[in-house]
């Protein structure tokens, strides 16, 4: 056969180079977790409506405070370092464990802390915040939206309802992307 | 292309992806993240991008049918398997200046520099994305790239895990398609086979065409990773025949085409942001087409790619050596003389983006590719990116793209036996060289609101030494056609509610091109292309409920100048019911409210393109 013998040879070559080449380091999958969940965060600011009061002017920046993830706050940080939303920068603090969400217009918790619980609790009963959390059952501890890591993709899941009831409104582009609308 | 359209450094990298939208976002794979050297919505070209939920949505079967869902190209459907696709113009069924890539795996035809497009399919639910690049291309992606690229993406085996059933059947085709996805070693694996038969199309006058098909296609493709190395090996082998087709009352025989391909690709990411990409594949390629050519060609192709950030540049190098070795038998009608030929193709191109400010970005690079017929080609581009706003991008390109000059320009003979004392009809060019484009982009992409995005480009292309003929006999192929061609492509898309979605496209084209004095052609430019001045669609896809999907399709193309096609406009529908979870069960019309019509001319009997209602279902286990 005419082709028979070129065939060979260039696969031969195709797998030389497959399996010639040598592998090492390490692939930081938690840290580009992160870096999508940071952009996310970002993002979510500008889907979500707060209303005039929340903020004592019309440049305000829009605080955004995270517990139990300083990793997550830096990225954040960093993403936020150049950028607005709606006209307003955006400020990224840590918070600390038995600090209280005040001042804030968003609220991100980290699962890891043993004082999570106890801050979601707090938090949920405020007016005007916006709480995200970090796992499937922040939903029910009362999260507007968290998030859900999928078949190596970061979802979200949105309860629209928790945010109807500290008086913010949550755009319906962002539940069409949501893995899930939770409705109670 | 990973770093086709790079961006600068690590902290531009990461802030890149809070420029992605909210849609593209929840699609990111983390695994990806860390090699992500490139960003459409940053770059400074006119990109449209299909996601595999718009294929899913549209009930698309075949890549052609696909290619619809982008505004920026033109798809006319010759007949039952041929299809005429283009960007900007210069549209026929050998179109020549659109570069189309499979996986990195070029699958345009270098005998006559185009794409048959009954020749190319895949399991399109194994299609993670299709970018689709209106305008020159030709810097990162030679010679070719001259009004587009299209870049067929499919998914990493690791993301079609499991068993999935396809069957579609309907008036105008069946198909059926499986695949299986599972693990190996520390990677993971697909197999598919997908068969599809086409019913053949009739003329005006009702009289069966013999363009009726089937084709059967298997393929695999393997992933794995270790460490921040990636792997990819994938083949696929497909076997095709028409009806018979015939010379007035004489019987030919089918259209037999057949092909074979592996491709395998090495990627390395570092934690600084560069990456190296090494791909090498192997092509086999035959048509038998008793009345036209019947070639064969055996495609070697490797290439190197390496990005790397270098203060406030990032510099984008490499290099590829492509061979052909063709056989090209003659048919009824034409020969290639010489038959046999080896032709080699070799490239080196640099490009630098360079951030003048955190929110100006200046590309300049440059391709050098040499080809057996011509030389050296410098394939140049510049290109700067402003963005305006945290979602406004403001960009301007100049680009100087080629179409090298291929067999059927130099090589091919009409008829296919010298006529005895008279010499041929027609015969290639030895003095035809490359065809020449400057293009000069405009363009805007941007939201409106909270809920609308869009993009608009405005372009212009300047046209030198273009393929014309001469009055036969002994006609030659020259380059004696020269002008310009301009207008517009924008779309934009607009999320209503949370569950109706509406996007909607548009292409206008002018094209000024004429014979240059000193020729004897005796056809001109229309025989470069048969385009429509406009082409609109409007689609609506709407959730109806959590298991129904509704999705409306308007397309409206106008008519043809030369030769004459009315124009058209199609409505398709489908209705999509998930049955249950892993179970979907829809009904997809095509051109529902016309019975048939025509999309293209053709010399050997115009095809009528009839409505065609199909039930599908797709089940993953």
């Amino acid at each position: 056969m005419r082709v028979g013998r070129r065939w060979l040879c260039r696969l031969a070559a195709t797998g030389v180079l497959v399996v010639a080449v040598p592998a090492w380091g390490q692939a930081d999958t938690a840290r580009a977790e992160r870096q999508i969940k940071a952009a996310f965060l970002y993002k979510f600011l500008g889907f979500v409506e707060w209303p005039p009061e929340a903020f004592e002017r019309g440049d305000a920046p829009l605080q955004v405070g995270l517990f139990g993830a300083d990793a997550l706050a830096d990225e954040l940080a960093l993403v936020a370092q150049r950028r607005q939303v709606n006209g307003r920068p955006v400020q990224v603090r840590k918070l600390r464990a038995g600090e209280p969400p005040t001042a804030l217009h968003a609220l991100f918790v980290g699962r890891a802390e043993p004082a999570s619980g106890a801050l979601m609790a707090q938090a949920r009963r405020q007016p005007l915040l916006l709480l995200l959390g970090d796992s499937e059952d922040a939903i029910a501890q009362g999260a507007a939206i968290s998030f859900a890591v999928v078949d190596d993709k970061v979802r979200f899941d949105v309860a629209p309802l928790a945010a109807d009831q500290a008086g913010l409104k949550i755009s319906s582009r962002l539940m069409a992307v949501a893995r899930r609308v939770v409705m109670p | 292309m990973a770093a086709a359209w790079p961006c600068t450094g690590q902290a531009a990298e990461l802030a890149s992806l809070a420029d992605l939208s909210i849609e593209e976002l929840a699609d990111v794979q983390i695994t990806s993240v860390s090699r992500r050297g490139e960003r459409l919505a940053d770059a400074a070209a006119s990109v449209y991008v299909i996601t595999a939920e718009a294929l899913q949505r549209a009930g698309a079967t075949s890549l052609p049918q696909a290619l619809r869902l982008a505004p920026n190209l033109q798809v006319a459907q010759v007949d039952a398997g041929q299809y005429a696709i283009s960007a900007r113009g210069f549209n026929n069924a050998i179109g020549n200046k659109l570069l189309v890539l499979i996986d990195g795996r070029t699958v345009y035809t270098p005998f006559f520099s185009g794409v048959f497009w009954d020749q190319q399919d895949l399991l399109l639910e194994d299609v993670e994305r299709i970018e689709v690049i209106s305008g020159p291309g030709a810097t990162l992606w030679g010679a070719n790239a001259v009004n587009g690229v299209i870049n067929v993406i499919t998914k990493a085996a690791g993301q079609t895990q499991g068993t999935l059933l396809l069957a579609a059947g309907g008036n105008r085709e069946q198909v059926l398609g499986a695949r299986y996805g599972g693990t190996v070693g520390p990677g993971h694996f697909r197999l598919y086979a997908k068969r599809s038969v086409v019913q053949n199309t009739r003329d005006a006058a009702g009289t069966p065409r013999p363009d009726g098909r089937e084709r059967t296609q298997v393929g695999w493709r393997s992933d794995w990773r270790v460490d921040r190395d990636a792997f990819v090996l994938e083949g696929a082998a497909y076997r095709g025949e028409s009806d018979v087709t015939s010379a007035g009352a004489l019987p030919l025989g089918p259209i037999e085409t057949e092909g074979a391909h592996l491709l395998a690709r090495w990627t390395r990411d570092w934690a600084d942001g560069a990456n190296l990409r090494v791909q090498a594949y192997y092509d086999h390629t035959r048509r038998d087409e008793p009345l036209l050519y019947r070639p064969e060609e055996d495609i070697a192709d490797v290439e190197l790619q390496h990005a790397l950030p270098w203060g406030v540049h990032r510099l984008v190098w490499g290099g590829g050596y492509r061979q052909a070795q063709d056989r090209l038998r003659p048919g009824l009608f034409f020969a290639f003389v010489p038959e046999r030929r080896t032709s080699d193709w070799y490239n080196v191109f640099l490009q630098d983006q360079l951030a003048l400010t955190p929110s100006l970005d200046l590309t300049l690079g440059a391709k050098l590719e040499h080809n057996d017929f011509t030389g050296t080609e410098p394939l140049p581009t510049a290109r700067l990116a402003w963005k305006a706003g945290d979602d406004q991008l403001l960009w301007a390109a100049w680009s100087r793209a080629v179409r090298s000059p291929a067999r059927l320009d130099r090589d091919i003979r009409f008829p296919a036996q010298p006529l005895p004392g008279y010499g041929y009809y027609i015969a290639g060019g030895p003095g035809f060289v490359a065809e020449v484009a400057n293009v000069t982009e405009l363009g805007w992409r941007g939201r409106l609101g909270r809920d609308v995005t869009a993009s608009l480009t405005l372009f212009h292309h300047r046209w030198d030494r273009l393929r014309s003929g001469q009055t036969p006999p002994n006609a030659q192929v020259q380059n004696m056609i020269e002008g310009r061609t301009f207008g517009a492509e924008g779309w934009v898309g607009w999320q209503v509610a949370r569950h109706w979605r509406l996007s909607g496209g548009f292409t206008a084209l002018r094209e000024l091109l004429h014979v240059k004095p000193g020729s004897s052609d005796p056809t001109g430019p229309s025989a470069l292309g048969n385009d429509p001045d406009l082409q609109a669609s409007l689609r609506s896809t709407h959730e109806l409920a959590p298991d129904h999907e509704l999705e409306l399709g308007v397309r409206r193309v106008g008519a043809l100048p030369d030769p004459k096609v009315p124009g058209y406009t199609a409505v398709d529908l489908r209705y999509g019911w998930q049955v249950r979870p892993g179970c979907t069960l829809s009904l997809v019309g095509l051109n529902l409210f016309d019975p048939r019509h025509v999309e293209y001319g053709g010399t050997l009997g115009v095809s009528e393109i009839p409505r065609s209602v199909q039930l599908q279902a797709r089940w993953s286990l």
